[in-house]
Order: C-alpha cells, then structure tokens, then sequence
C-alpha cells in the first residue's frame, strides 16, 4: 500500500500522525513530514495507514493498493 | 414541521444569537445535519449555513471562492476592525501564518508543559480543601489566559480579568456594544505592543508581531500588528475554557469514564480530542462568496454571506459512527471543530496541551467529583459558545451542605 499526502491540503491538523505515529510523521511545524511525497506504507502497517488517512480534516492522505 | 419546533423555522428563519438555539445547542445542530445542508437566516442583511462534513469541508479550503476577507460575524458590526490572520486571504494570511506558525508548532508548545502544570496546580490549591468550587470562574476562565500571556506574550497576568471581560461582551454582548467592547481589548494591546517595539528584542513572538512581515516587499501597518496580537490573544482566552469546562461536566456525570481516565492516563489524549469535538468552543464562522457557486445543492451568489457550521460538521453521521455519543475511547474522532483549510485554528497544539495537562492534573489532585446538587450549568452561544458556570462538589473539606 502507498500514501500521498496532498500537498495543497495539509494545513498542520496533527491528526493523523497523532493516531497512528508507526506511518506518519511532522516536520518541524506540525505538517504531515511528507507533503507532496508518494509514500510505501510497511508491511502490517496497513491498517494504521488507513486509521491515520480516516481522522485528516483536509482529507489530504489518499491512499492506493 | 421538524425544523420549527424551536420556536421559529430553523431551516429558513435561523437566528445564531437566539436564546433557543443556545438552550436547544445539539438538537437544532443534529436537526440541521440531518434535514437542511443549507439553512438560511433572515437577521440583518441575512446569511446561511452549510451544515454537513463534506460541504463545509470544501468551502474552507476553496478560499478563492470563500472569502475570509470581509470578516467572520455575520451582520459584522460597524467600525469593527478585522482581526488578522483570521479576516483575511492569502497571501496577505499566508504571509503571517508562515511567520507564526513555527511559534504554535508541537514543538514548540510542549516547552510550555511544566509552567501550565505549575498553573493548574496553583489554581487548584486554592479550592482543593473546600470541596467545592465554580469551575469557570476559579479555573477554566483563567488557565488558557495564562498560558497564552505567561508563555506566548507575556503580558501581566493580571490584566486577564479586563481583557476576558472585554473580548466577552464583544462576542456575546448587545449588538450595538460589541465594537466598543473589543475595542477595549484593542487599545490595550496595541499599548502593550508599542511599548514592546520601543524596548529591546528578546527574540519572541511579541517581538515577531512588533516587527511585522511584509506583504511583496512593503512592509505591514502598524495596525495590522495590533490585530495580530489581538487575534491570537481572541483565540488564545475565548475558546479553551468551554472544551475544559465540558469535559469536567462530562466526567462530573459519567464516573465510569471519569475511573477509566484516573486509572489510565494514557487515554486523555484520545478523550481531549472526542472532547473537542463534542464542546465546539467555535461554533460557526463566515466567509463571503466572491462568485456564483453552487454548493449543498444551492446557488450562492457574489457577496453572499455563509457560515461554516464546524459545530454542525462534527456531528455529520457521514464523518463519523454515532456522532451525538460522546465516547472517550472513539477509535477514529474526525472533526472538524479547530476548523478546516488554510485558516486551521493556530493555536490547535497548544490548546489540546492545555486539556490534556489539565485533565491530568485535576484528576490526579481530585479523581472523585459531582456536579453540585439543584444546580444546572449555564451556557451562552453566538458563533462562540461558552459556559458561564458550572458548580462542582468532591470530598476533602465537604460541608453538610454539600452532599451529592
Ligand atoms: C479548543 C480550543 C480552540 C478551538 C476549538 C479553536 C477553534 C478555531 C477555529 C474553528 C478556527 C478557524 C477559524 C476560521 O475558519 O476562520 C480557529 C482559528 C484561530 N485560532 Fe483557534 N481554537 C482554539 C484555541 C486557540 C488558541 C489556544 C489560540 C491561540 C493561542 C487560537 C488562535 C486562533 C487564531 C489566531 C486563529 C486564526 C487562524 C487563521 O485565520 O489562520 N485558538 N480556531
Ligand atoms: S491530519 Fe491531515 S492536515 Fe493534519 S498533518 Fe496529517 S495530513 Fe496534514
């Protein structure tokens, strides 16, 4: 499974590496670390991946098989 | 017909200041969500509301079209100065918030950690013994003051009481009042500012303000540095005190949830956030369409004014599994009460430190409380909402009087 975090979208919310912090990550300001970026998710971690895109405000993490 | 039962029809006569709204808060918000994506109201020069997740969702990210730039209050009172970044667009907002932001970071908050903990114990020091206490007044309507003015600006603690009052009466008071009211608050801050830029720099954030950002390479008014400082001092004092407030009401009634966070303190954070959610301090805020769109099967025209119901959004049955539960142990809280795109509440990290620190602490000194006996807490709502009072009893100096 892969992640992209919309760029345009992410305005710093916190949530989703707040829920599940084995696949997202902030920068230094509190944005998802990995605006712009098609991110591998690790194997197992596919749930997670799922519960951190579902609690983003800005529906900014699209997911994809 | 189900959307005038309060009184007057909801779905085309809505009326936010109305004293029905504020007593009847979650059934008129869940009746919104549920029969009207669109409800419109006829006050002043009139406005609407978007109500569910996905519609409110799309109007705050789409800035372009949903302009924050005219003001959040609808039928904004005159000679009201804007409050920046909140009233505006990009890139005069984004210009500002990239300047802020690093100030109001995660990390960046959490040095605040151990001063609000000193805070919160000194506040409960002072009703710990006495077995009771009116929470607002004695500790939720003075913590977030100080931890925005002792760690973000520094301005004297004691000048809190005045700048709550003011900004309190420029939100819920007489239309008529509310300029004056805020412009109280106004005054002494761009005092406090003034006299900040004439000493020296210390590398702050109230330095940062002084100093201003540019906007393509002109430098910023003087006032739109007043406002700035005025605006976050807003969101600073005027909203955390409801989610504190609620949560306290929440677990003063629900002691199985009140035993679960004592006993497991790692679950507060999950219940600050299911907290947030269901005590939006935010209630709805405005925007003005720049051109003819059409939105929740509507057609909005240029210089239609719309609010923004976060409240409403945050209980969309299509966002969320039983959105009117409060249920501290909710696997996936999606809300959208810090609000959504580019004008996402800025003060977020340090708010949710503030209720997760407070919790902690006030259920470490007093894990066993009640909502005092023959008293309701009071509540009142505009585009903020708050609670006025909310009397509290536990064991420790309990009188006779006080049995629960
Ligand atoms: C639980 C507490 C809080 C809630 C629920 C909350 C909610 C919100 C919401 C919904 C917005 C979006 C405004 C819009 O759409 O126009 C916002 C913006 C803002 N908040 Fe908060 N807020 C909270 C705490 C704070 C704190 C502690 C501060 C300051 C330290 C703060 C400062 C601001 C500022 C300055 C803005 C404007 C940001 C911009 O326009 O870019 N808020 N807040
Ligand atoms: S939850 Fe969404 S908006 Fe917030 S940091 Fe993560 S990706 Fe960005």
């Amino acid at each position: 499974m892969k992640y992209t975090v919309d760029g345009s979208l992410c305005t710093g919310h916190g949530r989703c590496y707040t829920v599940a912090p084995t696949v997202y990550a902030p920068d230094d300001e509190g944005y998802n670390l990995r605006r712009g970026d098609s991110v591998e998710v690790s194997p197992g971690q596919d749930g997670d991946a799922r519960r951190g895109a579902r609690v983003c405000p800005e529906r900014a993490i699209e997911l994809a098989e | 017909m189900e959307t005038d039962r309060f009184g007057r029809d909801i779905e085309t006569d809505f009326d936010i200041d109305d004293p029905a709204f504020n007593e009847h808060f979650y059934d008129v918000l869940d009746t919104m969500v549920a029969r009207c994506p669109v409800a419109h109201s006829k006050v002043g020069k009139g406005y609407s509301l978007l109500n569910r997740y996905e519609d409110v969702r799309r109007a705050g990210q789409d800035w372009r079209t949903f302009s924050s730039a005219k003001g959040f209050q609808p039928n904004r009172p005159e000679g009201m100065p804007y409050l920046y970044p909140e009233e505006s667009d990009p890139p005069r907002h984004t210009d500002w918030r990239r300047a802020l932001n690093p100030f109001f970071a995660p990390n960046a908050v959490k040095e605040f950690e151990g001063q609000i903990r000193a805070d919160a114990n000194d506040l409960i020091d002072a009703f710990a013994d006495r077995g009771t206490c009116e929470f607002i007044h004695d500790f939720a309507a003075q913590l977030p003051g100080r931890a925005f003015f002792k760690n973000l600006i520094g301005v004297p603690v004691d000048d809190l009481a005045m700048l709550v009052e003011a900004m309190d009466a420029g939100t819920y008071g007489p239309v008529e009042e509310r300029a004056a009211s805020f412009g109280r608050a106004i005054d002494y801050l761009g005092d406090f500012l003034a006299r900040r830029r004439d000493e020296p720099p210390r590398g702050d954030l109230v330095d940062l303000i002084a100093g201003g950002v540019e906007h393509d390479g002109e430098p910023c008014s003087w006032e739109e540095r007043v406002s700035v400082i005025t605006d976050l001092t807003f969101g600073g004092i005027a909203t955390t005190t409801f989610v504190m407030a609620g949560a306290l009401l929440h677990l003063a009634t629900h002691p199985k949830d009140r035993e679960t966070l004592v006993r497991e303190p790692s679950r507060i954070p999950n219940a600050v956030e299911e907290f947030v959610r269901y005590y939006p301090p935010v209630v709805a805020l405005g925007r003005t369409v720049t051109k003819d769109v059409e939105i929740a099967g509507h057609r909005f025209e240029e210089g239609d004014f719309v609010l923004l119901n976060y409240a409403a959004a945050s209980r969309d049955p299509d966002a969320l599994d039983r959105p009117a539960e409060l249920d501290i142990n909710r696997e996936s809280i999606l809300h959208t009460a810090f609000g959504v795109g580019p004008h996402r509440c800025i003060g977020s990290n340090l708010a949710r430190l503030e209720l997760r620190v407070v919790l902690e602490e006030f259920l470490r000194r007093i894990p066993d409380f009640a909502l005092k006996e023959d008293t309701t807490p009071e509540y009142e709502t505009g585009v903020l909402r708050t609670m006025t009072s909310l009397h509290l009893v536990f064991p420790g100096g309990r009188t006779e009087g006080d049995a629960r």
